[in-house]
């Protein structure tokens, strides 16, 4: 039998964190419980102890969302953002892009879809406190993939030529391709 | 006590790194032996241990594994050979600091 006081704050941390995250440090808080019960502690008394010496639900959590797989791949996806658009839109420009056969509604949903997953990787770059916002980046990385394959695919059937800027905007899309298919498997399983 | 508790912020990762040099323990077996083994002077928030010991793991310096002892499941880690290598360097740096400091503040008269 636990205390109210522990059973709320783990089903806080199940609430907060994942399931093998929250098991785990929901057993070291139960372990800290039970040590001050064994040095007498009345059953309220040991639960407030405890509490107090485990630390702030807020606090652990912070400390979890900060180092979470989802926010460091959100990170680096942003980060290399820029340089990757900058490669292809100048790697467009160059090769005149307007004048491939691509509708323009296939041109309005790739920008669409780009603007979605942008959003959900700066949602989950920039938090702080909730690790349930960090999974976003779950969400991001499929709908990235999906957008370079199309990227690097319509390089190669409507370009007309191979410049050296699509050439490095491909190269640059293939490894976020590797990098996104690598890290994908990490954000889903935790 | 603050200006204590940043610094012992930078060190958090080298004191768990040994923590674990004998042994695999679990998150709050490593709180215990970081409060015993400095006489309670470093006794961190239990909740701080376990993300400072995921981030380890993500790092390749240490391994968690479940096994269940005495009826209850617990994660425990133990040092990678990097992590290993990482505690070799670590302490090394370290004493050529406090031997540094020592220097200037108990010069030899």
């Amino acid at each position: 039998m636990t205390s109210p006081l522990i059973t709320r704050y783990m089903a806080d941390l199940h609430r907060e964190l994942p399931a093998a995250i929250a098991d785990e440090v929901a057993g070291g808080l139960v372990e800290t419980y039970e040590h001050h019960l064994a040095t007498g502690a009345g059953d309220a008394e040991a639960a407030r102890a405890a509490l107090a010496e485990f630390g702030d639900l807020a606090t652990v959590v912070g400390e979890f969302t900060r180092q979470s797989p989802g926010r460091r791949a959100a990170r680096l996806l942003l980060a290399t953002g820029p340089a990757a658009g900058a490669c292809w839109g100048a790697a467009l420009i160059l090769s005149r892009a307007w004048t491939w056969p691509v509708p323009a509604t296939a041109r309005l949903g790739f920008g669409a879809a780009l603007l979605v997953a942008a959003a959900f990787l700066v949602a989950a770059a920039t938090s702080r406190h909730s690790y349930q916002r960090t999974r976003l980046a779950a969400a991001a990385c499929p709908v990235l993939l999906v957008l370079d394959v199309t990227a690097v695919a319509a390089a190669m059937l409507a370009a007309p030529a191979l410049t050296s800027a699509l050439a490095l905007a491909v190269a640059i899309s293939l490894s976020r391709i590797a990098f996104t298919a690598r890290t994908l498997p990490r954000l889903t399983a935790r | 006590m603050k200006a204590e508790a940043q610094v012992l912020k930078g060190h958090l990762d080298t004191l768990l790194l040994a923590s674990l040099e004998n042994g695999p323990l679990h998150g709050y077996a490593v709180k215990e032996a970081l409060r015993d083994g400095s006489g309670a002077r470093f006794d961190l928030p239990t909740g701080t241990i376990y993300p400072a010991l995921r981030r380890l793991e993500a790092a390749g310096l240490v391994t968690g594994t479940w096994a269940e002892t005495g009826g209850r499941r617990r994660r425990a880690y133990q040092l990678t050979p990097a992590g290993r290598r990482r505690l070799a360097g670590d302490r090394a740096a370290w004493r050529d600091f406090a031997s540094a400091v020592t220097a200037i503040l108990e010069p030899a008269r």
